[in-house]
Parts: structure tokens; sequence; C-alpha cells
């Protein structure tokens, strides 16, 4: 159909709030990471490429660059592991009533703000009264650890904790890739003697190629974003700047410091990270076929 | 319940499993509950104590009364709602626009469109927080409101669901003298429906969770929004866990309760927006 006036009339707003607050913004953080920037201040100089540069030697960035990158792996490998395998033994119960149930069980987490939830595991993993130290005490009768005030721990209980909060998504995407796989493919590996494991692997995997892709795109992408759980269970960076991310650190360059010029240019680098892991992934997990 | 059929042995693996990995994910809920009913005093002298020895509600009183939580809500609420509603007439209306129209620029246009889903909050926000100071939104609900009421994944998911909507429809609608606009409320928005469901349920959950926008842009205890006053509460109070634990499930119960009763459309919605 055509009706220029009325395409016209429905873009305009849009394309304006959108020039407003995407496109100028994205354009808007390349050019202040030239800049040696800070609002308060009036006197803003161009410096080229020196924040890019400053990076280099900033052991601060290095560090929450190490950090992001290994809780991002971590993370995302773990959790695309434990949802393919829970989705799949959703889809092998036979009562429809415990798969739903379990489905939303699973996604409970996801639905709580992170903060909140983040707040609440802090408490699990209190020293004295979390209920974490309390089974390790009580049950296995190990010492009580401090999972928060040691740098060895504090990333490792953020990754515990973003499994338990993020699961669920991903369950539901991946069982719903798997309902709609036709259940003759089961049946007939089911004649053939395949067992369930051995069926997991020789078609539910295969078959879901783009659903699976979809997912890890979209876990890759959020994970890299992770912000309030570093704010909360690891207060400002953790020991030792052991759990200090991108994220965090450009907001606190950002935000604390004001020194936005270098913040961009760290926002950069990250933007680029997610660029190029995004299409790394994409191209290996190039699916051109369905069924 | 167990049913007196025989017993699969093939659901045994399966439902052990599952029931355990529930028993993981539910824990933190049930822990936070019963620590609600405790006071503070008690949380750090009986740790091992799971039940509450003295039930009270002093947590409870303590948000409800001392800190403006009805405040947050209301804002919370404003926020969301606005946001949710707006969301879906842009995407509805200029997924329909992108779906069934012809013009100049379409391809690119869209493409564009789509290529910011792809770009992190962190790069956008020192920008943005920059351009809301100017329009002189700093320190207000709008802040949260304006930047938010275009969203590029409502645009693609709308505009894919309209996709399957067949242009003779539209068609003829015009051959019965229909304009674009009704065209768009009596033909397009119903056959939304499901699409609209899954979107609003996604939207308003984002926007009820967010906290890192609210952080940059709102500094009033007044203006805040939830997820944003529960930092500021637990940093002001930060050695009073009772009263902690039942901000954060007066905070994390309304979605929760909203999920429990509206399971289905939840879940449908969230299988739907991976599909497409």
């Amino acid at each position: 159909m055509k009706n220029n006036r009325f395409v016209l009339m429905v873009l305009t707003p849009i394309i304006v709030l959108f020039m407003t607050f995407m496109i100028l913004p994205i354009g808007g953080a390349f050019v202040i990471s030239l800049f040696d920037y800070n609002p308060v201040r009036s006197q803003n100089p161009f410096i080229g490429f020196a924040n890019f540069t400053k990076l280099l030697n900033d052991r601060i960035f290095v560090k929450s660059l190490t950090n992001t990158l290994t809780f991002v792996f971590v993370t995302v490998a773990l959790n695309i592991a434990i949802t393919l395998t829970l989705a799949f033994l959703i889809t092998m119960l036979r009562s429809n009533k415990l798969r739903s149930l379990f489905r939303v069980l699973f996604f409970m987490p996801c639905i709580a703000p992170l903060v909140a939830s983040a707040t609440v595991w802090r408490g699990l993993y209190a020293v004295d009264y979390g209920l974490i130290n309390n089974i390790l005490r009580g049950v296995f009768h190990v010492p009580a650890i401090n999972w928060i005030g040691t740098p060895a721990f504090v990333l490792p209980a953020i990754v515990i904790f973003t499994l338990w909060a993020d699961m669920g998504y991903n369950i539901i995407l991946f069982s719903a890739g798997m309902d709609g796989i036709p259940t003759d493919f089961y049946e007939a590996a089911e004649l053939d003697g395949a067992g369930h494991i051995k069926r997991f692997f020789t078609i539910t995997l295969p078959l879901m190629g783009r659903t699976f892709s979809f997912v890890l795109a979209m876990t890759l992408i959020s994970h890299f974003q992770m912000f309030a759980q570093f704010q909360v269970l690891a207060t400002k960076g953790g020991p030792n700047q052991s759990a200090n991310v991108l994220t965090y650190y450009i907001y606190k360059t950002a935000f604390q410091s004001r020194d936005m010029g270098y913040a961009s240019a760290i926002s950069v680098v990250l933007f680029l990270l997610i660029m190029v892991f995004t299409a790394i992934q994409q191209r290996i997990n190039r699916v051109d076929w369905g069924y | 319940m167990i049913t007196r059929k025989k017993i699969h042995w093939g659901q045994v693996v399966p439902l052990t499993i599952l029931t355990t990995v529930a028993i993981l994910v539910i824990a933190p809920y049930i822990w936070m509950l019963l620590t609600t009913f405790k006071s503070t005093p008690e949380i750090r002298q009986n740790p091992g104590k799971i039940l509450p020895i003295n039930w009270t509600l002093s947590g409870y009183h303590y948000v409800l009364t001392e800190s403006p939580f009805l405040r947050w809500f209301i804002n919370s609420v404003i926020v969301s709602v606005t946001v949710t509603v707006a969301v879906v007439f842009t995407s509805t209306l200029v997924g329909f626009v992108f779906s069934k129209y012809q013009f100049r620029f379409k391809k690119v246009l869209f493409w564009f469109i789509l290529a910011t889903m792809m770009v992190p909050y962190q790069i956008t926000m020192i920008p943005q927080f920059l351009i809301i100071v100017e329009l002189n939104l700093y320190d207000s609900l709008w802040a949260l409101i304006v930047p938010a009421l275009v969203s590029a994944f409502g645009v693609y998911l709308c505009r894919s669901f309209c996709d399957d909507i067949p242009d003779s429809l539209c068609e003829a609608a015009i051959i019965d003298g229909a304009g674009p606009f009704r065209i768009y409320w009596t033909v397009i928005l119903p056959l939304l429906k499901p699409c609209i469901g899954a979107l609003s349920i996604f939207i308003f959950l984002e926007v009820w969770n967010e906290y890192l926008k609210p952080l940059i842009m709102l500094s009033q205890v007044n203006k805040m929004t939830l997820p944003l006053a529960l930092s500021y509460f637990s940093t002001a109070r930060i050695h009073d866990i009772g009263s902690i634990m039942s901000a954060s499930s007066l905070i994390m119960l309304p979605a929760t309760i909203l999920l429990l009763v509206f399971q289905k459309q939840f879940i449908k919605g969230v299988a739907m927006t991976g599909m497409k």
C-alpha cells in the first residue's frame, strides 16, 4: 500500500524521538570519548585517542576487562548447559501440569528486580546469619566462607546468583524450541532403540539450531551489560577490584568521578566487545536449514 | 498427587532432578519471607534457626511507616504503566507502517532501528544523561519516560506479527472506504492481541525492574522508583536486616503474584518473543 502522508505523520515523531535518544547518543558516545570531558568544567579539550591509550596502562580497566570476560564466559556457558538440560528434562515429563509448574517456578527469579534479589542474596551469603554459611556449618561442617569479602569468592558468588536469577528465560525459550520439534522424529528414534540421552544429542540439539543461536546471542549480549548485582554484591568493585566489571567501572567513572570522556572510551570498548563476540557467535552458529 | 497408575520409571529421574533444582530456586524466597518475620536482633543472635522464634511484623512496619514506600511504589507504577501503554501504541503503529506501506528509505530506516537493539545501554547512557539535563528533565519521572517511548524491540516484534496478517484484509478495508488509522484500529490491532500481550509483559517488567537508568537520572528520594529506592534504603539502614528483607519482599512480591496468576500468558509471551 502507499500513503506517504500517513507514513510521514506516523514516522516523523518516532524518528525525532529515536534520533534524540538513540542515534544522537550513540554518535555522542564516540565523540565524547575523544574529549577530556567533565560536565562541571568549562574547558573540555579535544584529546584525540588519548583516553584509549590511557586505558592500556590503567590497572583497574584491565582488571575489569578480564573480570567481565571471565564472568560472561563462565556464566553463559553454565547457563546454557544447565538450561538446556532442565528444558530437556521438562519436555520428558508426561504431565502437562507438571511441565508448566516447573517452567513457572524456574521463571520466578527472572521477574524480580535484580537489585532486590541481589539484596536478598547478600543476606544469603552473609557470614554470620546467611543461609548458605549456615548450611555449610550445620550440614557439611565446613567453616563459614566470607563470600563477599574474599577476593577469590566474590565473582563465583555473583556467578551463582546470576545463574539463579537468569535461568528461567532460557528454560522457557529452549523448551518452546523443543516443543516445536515434530514428535515423529522422537518416535522413529525410539523405534530404532535410541535412549533419552542419544535422542537429545542426535535430534533435539541439531534441530534446535535457530533457537540455540538466538538464545546464545541474547544471553551473551545481556550478560555483558549486567550491572545491578555487581553494585549490590561487590561494594565498590569488591576487595582488590576482584569483582569490578566494565559496566560498574563506566558508571563509577562517569557519574562519581565525572570523567565522562574516559568513561565513554570504556563504553566504546564494551560496545566493540559485544559486537565482536556476537559476530563470532553468529558465524559459528550459522544455521541455514530447517525442518 | 501421585496417581495409582503404575509408576513410570522414565519419569522418576527427570522429576527428582527437577524437584531438587526447584527447591534450590525457591529456597531464597522462603528464607527471605521467614527472615522478614524476625526482628533484626533475633536474626543476628539465632543464625541457625530457620523459623522465627517471636513472629513480628516490625520490619514491614518500619518500611511502610518510616520510609516513603507508597510514594516509591506510585512512582514505579506511573513510569511503568505510561511507558508500557506508549510502547504498545508506538510499536504497533510503526510495525504496521513498516509491514504494510511502501515508501522510500524503508529498508534503511528499519535496519537502523534494528541495529540499535545491539547497542548496550552503557554506550548511550552518558550522552542521554547530558541530553536529559539539557532538556530540563533531570530528576523527574519524565527522564525515565520520554527516552523509553519508542522501543526498537517492540517495533521489530510488531512488524513480524503484522507480516503474518494478509494484505487482502487491509485492501478490503480500503475498498470499504477506511482510512489508514481506521485500518490500524479496526483491522490490525484486534489481530495483534497476542503480540500486544507479550510485548506489554515484556516492557512492563523491563521498566518496573530498571535500576541503572533511575540511578543516573534521579537524585531526590521522593522521585525514586522501587529498585533504586531499595538500594538507597538498604544502604541507609545497612545493619537493619529485618527491614531490608521486608522492603525486598514488598518489591518482589507484586510481580511474583502477577506471574503466578497470569502464568500461561507470561510463559507464552516469553516463548513468543524468542520464536519471532
